[in-house]
C-alpha cells in the first residue's frame, strides 16, 4: 500500500488529513507535523524521512502570510522529490473539464462550473460555489460558503473570507484579501485588503 | 497646574473653523508621498483644511493646484491616486503645468472667450516642498518659509530618514471620533505607554521622559508677533530616538532592505500640527500617521506603512507591510479607544485637566495655541 503523507500544521492539517483518510482507504494516510521556529521558518528536516518512491504528499497549512508560507512548504516538498496531487472531495460537484493544479484542495459540497481553472496550491473549502469559466489562480484560500460568479478571475495568493460574494465578470488582482462579507461588484486592484477590523480597505501602491 | 485647554477647544465648531483658518491654512502640512507620483501624469488628490487639492506630476515636476475646474467646478482628478493628464472629465478643459488653461474644446465656436479672458484662467496653485519621500504643502497665498516652521536639525533628520523610504506603500484610513489635538497631547505624553499599552508596546519598548521647571517657563513672556509665534512653533516639531527597544528579532525581510542608520531605538518624529512618523525597529520600516481634522469631534487617521528601500524585490513584501499594519493596529487602536472615550465625556463644563511637571511640552503648546485662538495675532 502506498503512503500519502499529509504535511503541515494547525487546523488545516487536521482538515486535510481527515478528508484524505475518509476517501482514500486504499492508501496509508499519515499525518506529518512540521514545526515552525521563533522566526516562523519551517523545520523541514521531517521531509528527509519521507521516501518519494513509497508515496506522495499533500501540503496542509493555512493562509498565513498571504498563503506564502504554504507555498514555501510546498516548494520544500517538491525539492525533496515528493509528488503533490490535489485533493478533490468525491462529495464536491466539479465539472469534468475543470483543470485543478497540484496540491489544491476542493472541499466537500464545493461546486465548480465548467471551463473553470483552479491553480496549484489553492484551498477551496466546503460548500464554495464557483461559476463557469472562472479562474482561481495559484495559492488562493477560499473559505466555506463563498460564492464566485461566472467569468471571475481571482489573482494568485487571494484570500476570500466567509460571506464574500464576487459578481460575475469581476477581476480580483493578486494578493487581495476580501474579508468584508458583501458583494464585490467591481474589479479590485492587486494587494487590496478588506479586513473587518479596519474602517476602509487597505491599499498597496507599488510606486513604480 | 490647570491646563489652559477649555473643553470648547475640542467641541466648538467655531473654534474648529478658526483653527483651520489660523493654523491649517497658514502652515506647511503633510500632503502625501512622492512615491505615489512616480511618472508623468501621476496624481494624488487630497482635501487639506477643507480645500480639494490635486498634486500632479508634469514630466517629473510635481505641482499642487486646487482640484476644481474653472468652468463648472468639477474636480479635475478623482480618486486618491491615478495616472491621467490634468483634464476635466466634465467638458474636457485641460491645464498645463502652470495651472493655465491649455485647451478648451470648441472654444471659439461655443464659449467665445477672448484671448485675454482665456489667458487669465489659471488654477490656484499651492506651494509644495519635498523632503526625501515626503511632500508638504502650504495653502497660504503668502507661505512662510519651510525653515521658519521647522528647525534645521528637524529637517535634516526627517530628510535623512525619508530618503530611505521604499516606493511600495501600504495605506488605509481610520475614522476616529475625537479631536485632532488629543492625539498630539497623547503622543507628547510618554507616561501613558506603560499603562495604556501595558500588554503591547510597553513589552517591547520604553520611553524615558523628564520633568522641567514649569514655573520658569510660564513666566517667560510669549512674543506674539508673527515672527515670535513662528519661532515658538518651530520648537513643536522634533524627532529622534525617543525610546529604547528590545533587541530586534531577526526575520528574513530585514536582510532585504537598506536599513536607515544603525541605531537600535524607537524613533519618533512629531511635525506640528498633524503628522507623526515612527520607526519602532530602528529604521527598518516607518509608519506615517497623518491626522486629518474633519470636525471638532472627528479625525481621519491616515496610516502609511513603508519599509526601508529594498535591496532586492521580494514577492511577499506587501505581506511584510500588512503584518506590521496589523501589529500597529493593536497599539494605535488602544490610543484611539481611550481618546474616543475622552472625547465622549467632554462637555462645556467638564473640569479642566490637571497637568504635572512632566507635561511641560503640552503646556508650552497650549499657551501658544490659546493665544492664537483667543487673540487677533497671526502666524
Amino acid at each position: 500500500m502506498k503512503y500519502r503523507w499529509i504535511v503541515g500544521c494547525g487546523e488545516f492539517l487536521d482538515t486535510a488529513f481527515h478528508a484524505w483518510k475518509q476517501f482514500r482507504p486504499d492508501e496509508l494516510i499519515k499525518r506529518v507535523e512540521v514545526r515552525q521556529n521563533a522566526d516562523y521558518a519551517f523545520d523541514c528536516s521531517v521531509l528527509d524521512t519521507l521516501d518519494p518512491a513509497k508515496g506522495s504528499a499533500f501540503i496542509a497549512f493555512n493562509e498565513r502570510f498571504g498563503n506564502f508560507k504554504r507555498l514555501e512548504l510546498m516548494q520544500a516538498a517538491i525539492d525533496h522529490g515528493l509528488n503533490l496531487e490535489p485533493f478533490i472531495s468525491p462529495m464536491a460537484n466539479v465539472a469534468t473539464d475543470v483543470v485543478i493544479g497540484p496540491n489544491s484542495f476542493i472541499g466537500h459540497h464545493a461546486c465548480i462550473g465548467h471551463g473553470s481553472r483552479i491553480g496549484f496550491n489553492t484551498v477551496i473549502h466546503n460548500s464554495v460555489q464557483i461559476g463557469i469559466h472562472s479562474t482561481i489562480n495559484a495559492s488562493c484560500w477560499i473559505e466555506s460558503g463563498v460564492q464566485v460568479g461566472d467569468n471571475v478571475e481571482i489573482g494568485a495568493h487571494g484570500i476570500l473570507r466567509m460571506g464574500a460574494m464576487i459578481k460575475k465578470g469581476t477581476t480580483v488582482g493578486d494578493g487581495c484579501e476580501l474579508g468584508w462579507p458583501r458583494l464585490y461588484h467591481e474589479d479590485i486592484p492587486s494587494k487590496t485588503v478588506f479586513d473587518l477590523r479596519y474602517d476602509e480597505p487597505i491599499y498597496v501602491y507599488p510606486g513604480t | 497646574m490647570r491646563s489652559r485647554m477649555h473643553p470648547k477647544y475640542y467641541l466648538s465648531q467655531e473654534i474648529f473653523e478658526r483653527e483651520q483658518q489660523k493654523i491649517f491654512r497658514k502652515v506647511w502640512l503633510f500632503a502625501g508621498l512622492a512615491s505615489l507620483l512616480p511618472k508623468n501624469h501621476s496624481f494624488i488628490t487630497r482635501k487639506i483644511a477643507g480645500i480639494p487639492v490635486v498634486i500632479q506630476n508634469f514630466n517629473g515636476e510635481l505641482r499642487a493646484f486646487e482640484n476644481i475646474c474653472l468652468h463648472r467646478s468639477a474636480p479635475l482628478q478623482q480618486g486618491f491616486t491615478g495616472t491621467r493628464p490634468l483634464v476635466c472629465a466634465y467638458h474636457a478643459w485641460s491645464y498645463d503645468s502652470q495651472g493655465q488653461v491649455k485647451n478648451i474644446p470648441d472654444c471659439d465656436a461655443i464659449y467665445r472667450l477672448d484671448a485675454c479672458e482665456k489667458k487669465s484662467l489659471k488654477l490656484r496653485e499651492f506651494s509644495l516642498r519635498q523632503i526625501g519621500g515626503l511632500l508638504f504643502i502650504n495653502l497660504s497665498s503668502d507661505p512662510m518659509k519651510f525653515e521658519e516652521q521647522f528647525s534645521a536639525q528637524f529637517i535634516e533628520l526627517l530628510q535623512s530618514s525619508a530618503e530611505s523610504y521604499d516606493s511600495e506603500v501600504m495605506m488605509t484610513t481610520w475614522h476616529a471620533k475625537f479631536n485632532w489635538k488629543l492625539v498630539y497631547e497623547n503622543l507628547r505624553d510618554a507616561n501613558h505607554v506603560k499603562y495604556l499599552h501595558g500588554k503591547s508596546l510597553a513589552k517591547v519598548a520604553s520611553f524615558p521622559f523628564s520633568t522641567k521647571d514649569g514655573a520658569s517657563m510660564e513666566q517667560m513672556e510669549l512674543d506674539c508677533s508673527p515672527i515670535g509665534l513662528r519661532k515658538d512653533m518651530r520648537t513643536f516639531s522634533y524627532g529622534g530616538a525617543e525610546g529604547t527597544i528590545e533587541p530586534i528579532r531577526w526575520v528574513p525581510w530585514l536582510d532585504k532592505v537598506e536599513r536607515w542608520g544603525d541605531t537600535d531605538a524607537y524613533f519618533n518624529w512629531l511635525s506640528y500640527p498633524n503628522l507623526h512618523i515612527a520607526s519602532g525597529n530602528g529604521g527598518y520600516s516607518f509608519t506615517i500617521e497623518h491626522h486629518v481634522p474633519v470636525s471638532p469631534g472627528e479625525t481621519d487617521v491616515e496610516i502609511f506603512f513603508i519599509a526601508a528601500r529594498k535591496k532586492v524585490s521580494y514577492a511577499d513584501s506587501a505581506q511584510v507591510l500588512l503584518s506590521q499594519m496589523h501589529y500597529s493596529k493593536q497599539i494605535v487602536g488602544e490610543d484611539i479607544a481611550i481618546l474616543e472615550a475622552v472625547q465622549a465625556v467632554l462637555h462645556e463644563k467638564a473640569p479642566l485637566p490637571t497637568q504635572g511637571a512632566y507635561e511641560y511640552a503640552n503646556r508650552h503648546i497650549e499657551r501658544w495655541y490659546t493665544t492664537l485662538m483667543e487673540t487677533d495675532h497671526e502666524i
